[in-house]
């Protein structure tokens, strides 16, 4: 494999960090049936959680654009090729 | 109740995205006669889907009319606890990143067609391939149903009774089998374009619509329901906390295994376009369960002190009210529901196409009739899907109650085929006998606790505990069989992408 073949399950960062967000996620650290105070109109527990949800977003998207490169430069090549073919 | 637009303009509607949709299969299928007479070709569009296409057809297919229907009650019944719809969407991304990469790698080496192709190549097991085609077929038909079951309510919902359930799900089933048939999976991403782009529009209006009638104040609707329902409002208790973890799981692994998703992945035209697909599908979730769970929210001011039968009409009450906004609002909402009939069918047309897939290529071409030619495949899938419709039809006249439960049900088996691709990619030594008695007794698990009543124990659902069980089994069992170096090594030749 070259320095630029990069796979997902190959690197143990990428699901630490995908741990820690899930668990920052799910609302298991707070005192239960407390009532909070609101921002935006979620209540904080809530506000957090959904702030992580949008982090798992962004960092899930940002892995599959930079952390997954198999055969891409081998398929564009051919693609390219192809084209000057036609 | 009674939808403030039922009756001849939902009728227009309908009709009118039914005339798009077979248009739409006709350009799709239109000069290609090869189409037919390929399997990889009718069921994978050629393996051959760009970016625009690979994209909508990912959306439209995870996302249903079920989504915004099914979903915005349980955000009411929940409340803030029903968050977990934007994550529990999210985490199938990371699941395809542990799979999908390599499988997508060996799937363009090896043709493969269905899920199945992975399994039966990877194991060379009749007894592991014949389990997992039966579980995804169960999980799939399941689905279906679901599907079918769900056409029948809009339709008649939006008609007003005007087109009675039967006949909606029968008109509807029809167009979607002749565009499937025109144009095969080609037809079924296309339309999914069309399905997947009026979908989206009509969550963001159907939400500014509930905004205006609440005087566009969030904040406002969040205290009122922390004075009357303070439950909805206040932390989850452990047991909700234990839930979202096991949601996660069932739904993640569930989901990023469906045989349609992976073969979503089968007909990515390259890699470039399959991650980049995956990179926008990872911003869905907030905007459309996110966005449904506000409606929901904003449901509970809207109308409070719903029981369980009357949240699930929740949409069609807001609806109602909305649409009594003005002439513009009327209208938007009269496409919205026609947008969520479309929604389900880009649902329903995917999981049937790849039903039909599972027979042709599963069952017909490996073990009934392996020397026909492909066309005669072709065929015979096709010939099944109308079969085992027309038994689901029999079945969908007595609907279960809610919808939730039977889609908690379709993934408590199919998930069990998950090892067979998480670890079987990647771990040599993981041998046949295992999976296969990892993979009965996590289905005999799972379906017996879901049966029996308990669907979720403190909070972990059944087929999260069958896959536990079936995981032990595998790991333990490939550890404690004797496997040959010449057989470990055949599997590593079978793992490997040759790059």
């Amino acid at each position: 494999m070259s320095d630029k073949v990069k796979e997902p399950i190959r690197n143990k960062w990428i699901w630490i960090g995908l741990a820690f967000i899930v668990l920052a996620i799910v609302p298991w650290y707070w005192p239960k049936g407390a009532l909070q105070s609101m921002i935006l109109g979620f209540p904080l527990w809530a506000f957090v959680s959904t702030l992580f949800s949008l982090i798992l977003c962004g960092y899930l998207s940002w892995l599959c654009l930079h952390q997954w490169h198999l055969v891409e430069d081998k398929e564009e090549a051919e693609r390219r090729g192809e084209g000057d073919e036609g | 109740m009674k939808l403030a637009f039922a009756g001849p303009d939902g009728v227009i509607i309908l009709i009118l995205y039914a005339v798009v949709m077979l248009w739409i299969g006709y350009v799709a299928g239109r000069g290609q006669k090869s189409l037919q007479k390929s399997l990889s070709g009718y069921y994978l569009a050629g393996k051959n889907l760009g970016i625009i296409a690979l994209f909508f057809t990912l959306y439209a297919t995870q996302y249903s009319g079920n989504t915004i229907v099914g979903y915005a009650p349980t955000a009411y019944r929940e409340g803030f606890s029903w968050l977990q719809s934007i994550p529990f969407m999210t985490i199938i991304i990371a699941m395809y990143l542990m799979f999908a990469p390599r499988l997508y790698v060996i799937s363009k080496r090896k043709n493969f067609v269905t899920p199945t192709d992975w399994i039966s190549y990877r194991f060379q097991s009749k007894g592991v391939t014949l389990l997992a085609i039966f579980l995804m077929l169960w999980g799939l038909g399941n689905y279906l149903l679901e599907q079918l079951v769900a056409i029948g309510h809009a339709v008649a919902g939006m008609t007003g009774g005007t087109i009675p359930y039967q006949w909606g799900v029968i008109a509807f089933v029809l167009v979607m089998l002749a565009y499937e048939w025109l144009g095969g999976m080609k037809a079924v991403a296309f339309t999914d374009v069309m399905q997947g782009v009026v979908l989206m529009i009509g969550v963001v209006v159907f939400l500014g619509g509930a905004f205006y009638l609440v005087g566009g104040n969030f904040a406002d609707v969040t205290r009122q329901i922390a004075e009357t329902e303070p439950a909805k409002v206040a932390v989850p208790g452990w047991e909700t906390s234990i839930n979202w973890f096991s949601m996660l799981l069932l739904v993640g692994f569930g989901a990023a295994i469906y045989p349609h998703a992976v073969q979503r992945i089968y007909s990515a035209e390259s890699e470039r376009t399959l991650k980049r697909s995956f990179a926008r599908m990872a911003w869905m979730p907030p905007l459309t369960t996110g966005l449904v769970f506000l409606i929901g929210i904003i449901g509970i001011s809207l109308f409070p002190g719903l029981d369980e039968r009357g949240s699930e009409q929740l949409v069609g009450l807001i609806a109602n009210q909305v649409a009594s906004i003005n002439l513009i609002f009327y209208w938007v909402m009269v496409l919205f529901f026609g947008a969520i009939v479309a929604a389900i069918i880009s649902t329903a047309d995917s999981v049937l196409l790849s039903f039909s897939s599972m027979l042709s290529n599963d069952l017909y071409g490996k073990y009934i009739n392996p020397d026909a030619s492909e066309e005669r495949k072709v065929k015979f899938g096709k010939i099944g899907g109308v079969i085992a419709v027309a038994i689901l039809l029999w079945i969908a006249w007595n609907p279960p109650a809610t919808l939730y439960d039977i889609f908690v049900l379709k993934f408590e088996l199919l998930v069990q085929v998950a090892p067979a691709f998480f670890l079987g990619l990647y771990w040599k030594r993981l041998s046949a006998g295992p999976v296969f008695w990892g993979m009965l007794t996590g289905a005999i698990c799972s379906g017996a606790l879901t049966l029996s009543g308990f669907g979720t124990l403190w909070g972990i659902h059944g087929g999260v505990i069958g896959l536990i069980l079936n995981l032990l089994i595998c790991v333990a069992g490939s550890y404690m069989t004797s496997v040959s170096t010449d057989h470990q090594r055949q599997a590593e030749e079978k793992m490997a992408m040759n790059l």
